[in-house]
């Protein structure tokens, strides 16, 4: 087993991936009040999928951030900010444990490498 | 994709927002005012939001690469609601006409104070992103130790 395995790989895209989304829910919350606006989200996880599915390197997936098909309420908004804060929540917490994951990770190959 | 893009972004809201509040306070400030500057009734202010987009080598990197990355909101121009002025009947009011009418501002205080709480519910939603944000960091950090 390699230092750095597919695992790893994984790990990081997907920090990545979480990363880039985050910037898009925000955005989205900006712009709660601009008229035309339209929401923006990331899909990295098919598209990881589709990746190792493909056994393509992880590490080069580029992800993309697409405007989200939705229909303007009375009041002409877009953007439903109760919805965009419970998804921003939701990733804070998939991204933790992805850095949990990851910090388990380096400390088991401390140990096997003594390092304390 | 820069790693305090979110924090940007999300600070760019409480701009936007910070704005809007200001406008909304002038409007309740002046929702008695006959006279402005130009001598007429104060007008109600309003301020139309934009999506924000990267000027300069950016801008025309990304327009060229056709990938679109999120910048923000700010503020387009703040405008004069059309809203004909509300007549009053008050005729002992020096500003009053032959008929006893009075000019007021086109201010209601209720839809006021209604766009205050959407403002500040807004500011509120603009700072917990940019927590989840510094949380994340902080998470990050925490890796390399």
């Amino acid at each position: 087993m390699a230092l750095i395995d597919a695992t790893q790989q994984l790990l990081e895209a997907a920090m990545r991936g979480s990363w880039q989304r985050q910037t898009a829910l925000t955005n989205n919350i900006a712009n709660a009040e601009t008229p035309g606006y339209k929401p923006e989200e990331v899909n990295f996880e098919s598209a990881l999928q589709s990746a190792v599915a493909d056994d393509q390197p992880v590490g080069e997936v580029q992800f993309q951030t697409q405007a989200k098909p939705v229909q303007a309420g009375p009041n002409g908004a877009t953007v439903s900010v109760d919805q965009e804060s419970a998804k921003l929540a939701e990733n804070g917490l998939d991204y933790e444990a992805l850095t949990q994951v990851l910090s388990t990770r380096n400390s088991i190959e401390s140990a096997a490498m003594g390092i304390s | 994709m820069g790693l305090f893009d979110a924090i940007g972004i999300a600070g760019s809201g409480l701009t936007a927002e910070r704005v809007r509040m200001d406008v909304t306070a002038e409007n309740l400030a002046n929702a008695d005012t006959t006279k402005a500057a130009n001598g007429q009734p104060y007008q109600r202010q309003e301020v139309i939001l934009k999506q924000a987009s990267s000027e300069g080598f950016d801008g025309a990197l990304q327009q060229a690469s056709a990938a679109q990355e999120p910048d923000g909101v700010q503020v387009a121009q703040i405008v004069s609601d059309a809203t004909p002025d509300q007549q009053v009947y008050d005729p002992g009011n020096p500003e009053a006409n032959a008929q006893g009418y009075v000019k007021m501002p086109n201010i209601s205080t209720v839809t006021e104070m209604t766009d205050l709480i959407s403002e500040s519910q807004a500011y509120q939603s603009d700072v917990t992103a940019m927590q989840t944000a510094k949380s994340m960091f902080s998470a990050t950090l925490e890796v390399l130790k």
